[in-house]
């Protein structure tokens, strides 16, 4: 099968033939049918985080079973799917305690060492990424990594579901906690900024605050749902923020993955508010608070993957999409093939796009 | 009346005889009984954080109540209160949603600029610390900074209750909620940290790992129900606590980088440290929470490494123990009284007023976790 493969930071992805082995016990075959590019995968191409090579990236996507293991009992050939990174083992601590997408127990949904590898190449081992590895056209992943879904939803969109949104909704719903009625501002207004932008509406926010540089993306973030926008090109957005609620707001996001924005993020805050991080800060950086604002109660949290239960948390945001309370259709920028992927990043970096989002036959 | 006055930073407190107005409409005016000495005071004493002078510190006492102003229908004369700094007006947003302890209307209990002042000293008027100044004789307060209490406790032990044990015990049963079975860290055990320490066992904590520099109070944090202690005067406390919580637990990154998982459900700094608020945050698990109550000084910056917020780890500040005192207090000297919270062995010297220069020494050599000044 096709496959975009990292050979290393700063190459670009390169097409290639790569073999994909056959389902094993709780194993699943699926094919991919969407696949969107997210920025985390940008972290790894540009060598901020560090990944082992060969590896296929790519870890948001909706596809459609083709094959599965003896033991899968949750999925069967012809199912709608969406792939999840929050692949959960169902039996650590984490898992037992409602959060499985904090899941310490990974190994037990790999193959073991020394195994046949799930991808290879003239017979090298070839890494997973996130153990799903979506820039494919086909997946083989555990159950664990999906979560089935209603046949009309449309799969392209389906597949924003699997990270961005899931993530940028959920740090708003399941990490923070929105309530109705209260104040909250979003540093950052790509596919992550919009999806939790989107989230505070749903939570019921009086105030949402959009900050980003440019002013295209804010003016997309009023139509998802933004009541106010500041442009840090040209503004404090911590002064802005503070004199347009009066003191600060009670929530506020950064969904960029930057340290200033982080910081920025927690200075915005109303006494007794919460900073959730949801981007990735790059390894060795530190988020510089200052201390004495502690004793105001502000809180700074990170988020991964919008804390979520996915398996219960996007059915609900299909549900949302398709009562026209979730807006996914304006977040697909643009779609493309897989041979467009590297493309997508120089897009996304460019701030010309939301998200691309790649399509299989 | 004598009261122990504040010249400026690192200048010893004075005792000056100081004049107190008579109580005005929702005002009361206290006999002192007895006041702690608390670390933040010497905040202010060393000049950390700042304050105008002159001024009459002192901000964790009990007493009771000698006159009430004429709009005043909570206490009466006679009645053993404990004064709370966390004075609240009662409707703004703060007080409205549970919050008192953040009230933003501070204003409304104070009197106004340019009526006569509470305190004045040789006839010129004298800033009133945290709306108490209780190193004095007697205090002339807003009603909302008291709360009434049972005759049969104790005042020198409920005076610890105005302050430090609130401020302790609050921020794990009220801003941290920690649950039965959790794994606790305790950054520091003086007064503050002592009280911490107590609110995990009375909240359940499975373990409760006490660390500081001195032998002395690591001996009295366990008699207060710390489980384990590490003494940071000669050992790594981070890699000590993930140890303790999480022996043999494997390097398992959920991505490349993200570094070892182990570590506490919550920690607590409790000195007012940057170098501890950071090692309070390195060594929380994934999803867990550390809360500072410390007083960080002006101007320093706690820094975060800004991967560990991907496995969402929190850091939160706390502010007096988010406390609702009226609530807060009375259960505490349940407790006290129940044989739940230990508050005698908090109390390590008494004294008078003029002591109160000494009471400072000692607390910065790490010689007491509190020293109670006694009035007749």
């Amino acid at each position: 099968m096709k496959a975009a493969v990292f050979h290393g930071p700063k190459q670009p992805l390169s097409i290639e033939e790569i073999q994909i082995d056959e389902p094993r016990e709780h194993e699943v075959l699926v094919r991919t049918v969407a696949t969107g590019v997210c920025h985390s995968d940008l972290h790894f191409v540009e060598g901020l985080w560090p990944h082992p090579t060969p590896a296929v990236l790519g870890h948001e996507a909706a596809g459609i079973v083709e094959r599965v293991g003896s033991e899968v009992t949750y999925l069967k050939a012809g199912d709608h799917v969406i792939s999840c990174p929050s692949v959960f083992c169902g039996r650590c601590k984490q898992c037992n305690s409602g959060h499985p997408y904090r899941c310490t127990n990974r190994p037990a949904v790999r193959r073991a060492k020394g195994d046949k590898p799930r991808l290879s190449k003239n017979g090298v081992m070839i890494r997973q990424f996130s153990d799903l590895s979506t820039y494919a056209e086909m997946m083989l992943l555990h159950e664990n990594a999906l979560v089935k879904i209603r046949d009309d939803m449309p799969l392209d969109r389906a597949a924003l579901i699997g990270c961005g949104v899931t993530t940028g909704v959920g740090a708003a719903l399941n990490t923070a906690r929105v309530e109705p009625g209260s104040t909250v501002a979003v540093f950052g207004a790509g596919g992550i900024g919009l999806s939790a932008i989107q989230g505070a509406r749903i939570a019921g926010a009086a105030m949402i605050i959009a900050v980003d540089m440019f002013e295209h993306k804010l003016a997309t973030a009023k139509r998802f749902g933004a009541t106010h926008t500041v442009d840090a090109s040209s503004t404090d957005p911590v002064e802005a923020i503070q004199k347009l609620t009066d003191g600060g707001v009670d929530y506020s996001f950064e969904a960029i993955g930057l340290k200033k924005a982080a910081e920025q993020c927690f200075d915005a805050l109303a006494p007794g508010g919460t900073a959730t991080v949801i981007g990735m800060i790059p390894v060795g950086q530190k988020v510089e608070i200052d201390g004495p604002k502690l004793l105001t109660e502000r809180r700074i949290q990170g988020s991964l993957m919008g804390s979520n239960r996915f398996r219960i948390d996007m059915p609900r945001y299909i549900d949302f999409y398709l009562q026209g309370r979730l807006n996914l259709d304006d977040m697909i920028s643009r779609r493309g093939r897989l041979e467009d992927v590297n493309e997508a990043f120089r897009a996304m970096k460019a701030g010309e796009v939301s998200r691309t989002v790649l399509m299989f036959d | 009346m004598k009261a122990a006055v504040f010249y400026g930073p690192k200048q010893p407190l004075v005792i000056e005889d100081v004049e107190i107005d008579k109580p005005l409409d929702r005002e009361v005016l206290v006999r002192t009984v007895a006041s702690g000495v608390c670390h933040s005071d010497l905040h202010f004493v060393d000049g950390y954080y700042t304050f105008p002078a002159p001024a009459v510190l002192g901000h964790e006492a009990a007493g009771i109540v000698e006159e009430v102003g004429k709009a005043v229908d909570y206490v009466k004369p006679g009645d053993h209160v404990i004064a709370c700094l966390s004075v609240f007006c009662g409707y703004c947003d703060d007080c409205m949603s549970g919050h008192p302890n953040r009230c933003t209307n501070r204003a409304a209990t104070q009197r106004r600029k340019g009526d006569k002042p509470r305190l004045s000293l040789k006839g010129q008027p004298m800033r009133q610390f945290a709306d108490l100044s209780t190193y004095a004789e007697k205090m002339l307060v807003h009603e909302n900074a008291l709360v009434k209490i049972g005759n049969d406790m104790p005042l020198d032990r409920a005076a610890l209750i105005g302050c430090g044990v609130t401020t302790g015990v609050g921020a794990v049963l009220n801003t941290a909620r920690i649950e039965p079975g959790s794994t606790v860290a305790v950054f520091g055990c003086g007064g503050v940290g002592l009280a911490a320490i107590q609110g995990a066992r009375i909240a359940g904590a499975r373990m409760i790992i006490a660390v500081d520099q001195f032998e002395s109070k690591l001996a009295l944090a366990r008699r207060l129900g710390a489980t384990h202690t590490v003494d940071a005067s000669h050992t790594d406390a981070v890699k000590a606590i993930r140890e303790l919580a999480s022996p043999g637990q494997p390097s398992e990154p959920v991505v490349a980088g993200l570094g070892v998982s182990g570590g506490v459900d919550y920690s607590f700094e409790a000195v007012g440290l940057k170098k501890l608020a950071e090692e309070c945050f390195d060594c929380i698990k994934p999803g867990g929470t550390a809360t500072i109550i410390g007083m960080i000084p002006v101007g320093q910056k706690v820094e975060l490494d800004g991967p560990k917020f991907l496995t969402e780890r929190k850091i939160q500040g706390t502010n007096m123990g988010s406390n609702r005192f009226r609530i807060d207090m009375q259960r505490y000297i349940d407790f006290y009284q129940q044989g739940r919270l230990n508050l005698d062995d908090m109390i390590t010297r008494r004294g008078k007023l003029p002591d109160v220069n000494e009471a400072f020494r000692a607390m910065k050599a790490g010689e007491v976790a509190r020293t109670v000044l006694m009035f007749d």
